[in-house]
């Protein structure tokens, strides 16, 4: 197989394997998958920042959320909506935030644009508690799923196994868009930015530009994960703009491993089954999953994504590098 | 309008209880460059043991000189033992080891100490009320307000008027040179990081019966004290003074003015300061 073509191959092999899943798997690990595939989605974006230009935000919930509160607000007060104006709405609303909080945020580097990030998040979240008459505060909103106006037909999406297959064309794209932009000149900038600023700046590239747009276009898509989450749980809380939604994305991103773009996915396929099964049997779960992180913080920077790799090196009987990739990758 | 002396007390209380936290959080930051994230998560586990240590003795002062000492040895050993390890992966790193600490310790209080608020009660001298410019006011508000001062003073002059203050400051800016010169400089980073987390640890137990002792205590005080160093400055202890003031005497009258809109203009405050000075009042240039 072409080094080249493979990532292509590998989208495609992914989305004729979701399309076979609905005749393999029951509505309850369907619904699983659902949610893996949105949160997939979500890592991929939030990886976009952390693993390729190096930022660290604990603010990624305030796109998720405001995704996530657009589609639920804009489908409870305007009848008739369709759903593609609803994920378009939720779109255009998280575009603009990312925009603005992204123009304040990014004149900080590092520790203090995490924590400023964090501080904005917990804006957002004030906000969506103390709004009662527009976010229902503690008690959340409740939607109906609408059904899907292809122009020819429509498809009722009231089922899990309509929505399936809808979130995996539409998530899907998102995502095999997502490794697109990392391959367009816009997306190489970013790269090469983490690697050395200065020397971007030196060939011309406006750097505070190319991290406002990359931050703007993550934004974007975390929202669209956002829409997709409400659309899939038929509610919306204001938990989907905590922090705690932060920490989950983080966690998948770097359980995946942040060094590579199928890192986060991998990530977040492990994290909604681990906490599947794990919340079966314990309460303590968080408990569990905060052990693992510092495991893995500890001794694998790189995440699975870096087991996967070290282990393909011995069995191509090539010598690993010996230094995790990902943690040069991840630590500027 | 004779509420305003109170609800400028009140202010007064809790900034000296942001202080006391940020200036834990802020001296780490400013000799370490860690932003420690379990800070917090440290401040809550000081006001969980004043609990416990309450239960069993029920002497405040005792909790107060202990919890702290406690607080130290487990900084230490997080230094030592984790920190200290990630090190040499960057900033990046370091922050997500202190996250994922905070984490961890935050469910295991949850764990052990259950997922309620736990009501303090001290009694004594410090429960009681004393007349003060002519209204009844609440000793243990006034007591935190003094505990700050003094706390900010001392570090203050053993920053900037002792050897040991100068060995700190020079360990920051030059490591390799005090190393050379006979000081062991991951000593003194280990110590710093102790000190931070014992000063987290007696914010938390002067917390307790301010505040009551509940999980969710971490979080609320970790965000107060994020806009704390940001509004005055990375690093600055000067600036989290000024900035524990603004954004304590903000927060109670806020509630007073505007009561729809207390919860958002502290972060409004955050990004108006962030829009004229991105450093913060005493933040230096970048």
């Amino acid at each position: 197989m072409n080094q080249r073509n493979a990532p292509v191959v590998l989208i495609a092999a992914l989305f004729v394997l979701g399309a076979a899943m609905p005749f393999v798997l029951k509505p309850y690990h369907l619904n699983m998958l659902t949610e893996i595939i949105l949160f997939a989605l979500y890592a991929v974006s939030y990886n976009l920042l952390l693993g390729y230009a190096g930022l660290l935000s604990f603010g990624h919930a305030m796109f998720f959320g405001m995704g996530a509160f657009t589609v639920a607000v804009s489908l409870i007060h305007i009848p008739g909506l369709s759903i593609w104006s609803a994920i378009g709405l939720a779109l255009a609303m998280t575009t603009a935030v990312g925009f603005v909080t992204g123009g304040l945020l990014l004149r900080h580097k590092g520790s203090y644009f995490a924590l400023l990030t964090l501080a904005f998040n917990s804006l957002f979240y004030a906000v969506a508690t103390k709004w009662h008459t527009i976010t229902g505060g503690d008690d959340g909103l409740s939607v109906t799923r609408p059904d899907l106006a292809l122009g020819f037909t429509t498809v009722s999406l009231a089922g899990i196994e309509s929505f399936y297959g809808f979130t995996l064309v539409i998530v899907g794209s998102a995502i095999a868009f997502c490794w697109y932009f990392t391959q367009t000149a816009m997306g190489q900038t970013v790269l090469m930015m983490r690697e050395n600023e200065e020397r971007m700046k030196f060939l011309g590239y406006n750097t505070n530009i190319s991290r406002l747009i990359l931050f703007t276009f993550t934004g974007a898509v975390a929202g669209l994960a956002g829409a997709f989450y409400t659309l899939h749980f038929q509610f919306c809380s204001q938990s989907a703009i905590s922090v705690d939604m932060t920490t989950t994305v983080l966690l998948m991103t770097f359980v995946g491993g942040t060094g590579t773009f199928w890192g986060p996915m991998l990530g977040a396929l492990v994290y909604i089954v681990l906490q599947n099964y794990l919340s079966d049997i314990t309460d303590r779960w968080p408990l569990f999953m905060g052990l693992i992180f510092v495991f893995m913080v500890l001794f694998i920077p790189g995440g699975l994504s870096q087991i996967i790799q070290s282990a393909r090196d011995l069995i191509a009987g090539r010598r690993g590098t010996g230094k995790p990739m990902a943690a040069k990758e991840a630590s500027s | 309008m004779s509420d305003i002396p109170v609800f400028f007390l009140h202010g007064l209380a809790y900034a000296g209880l942001l202080f006391l936290v940020s200036a834990g959080l802020t001296l780490v930051f400013g000799m370490m460059n860690v932003l420690n994230f379990a800070h917090a998560a440290m401040y809550m586990l000081g006001a969980y043991f004043s609990y416990t240590m309450l239960q069993a003795t029920d002497r405040f002062w005792l909790s107060l000189m202990v919890c702290p000492i406690l607080l130290f040895a487990i900084g230490a050993l997080i230094e030592r033992f984790l920190l200290r390890r990630v090190h040499v992966f960057g900033h990046l790193h370091e922050l997500l080891l202190t996250f994922g600490l905070a984490y961890i310790i935050t469910e295991v209080v949850k764990w052990v100490w259950g997922n309620f608020p736990l009501a303090v009660n001290i009694g004594g001298l410090l429960g009681d009320t004393v007349e003060i410019i002519g209204i009844t006011y609440p000793v243990y508000r006034i007591f935190i307000f003094i505990c700050a001062v003094l706390v900010g003073a001392v570090m203050a002059l053993v920053l900037y008027k002792t050897r040991l203050g100068i060995i700190l400051r020079a360990a920051v800016n030059d490591s390799e040179m005090v190393n050379a010169l006979g000081f062991n400089v991951p000593l003194i980073f280990m110590g710093v990081f102790a000190f931070g987390a014992a000063l987290s640890g007696f914010a938390g137990v002067i917390a307790g019966p301010l505040l009551t002792t509940y999980p969710g205590m971490a979080h609320d005080i970790l965000i107060d004290a994020f806009v704390v160093i940001v509004v005055g400055g990375f690093g600055s202890l000067g600036g989290a003074v000024v900035a524990s003031f603004l954004i304590g005497e903000l927060q109670s009258f806020g509630v007073l003015l505007f009561p729809k809109l207390s919860v958002a203009l502290v972060y409004l405050l955050m990004a108006a300061v962030l829009i004229v000075k991105p450093s913060g009042l005493f933040g230096e240039k970048q």
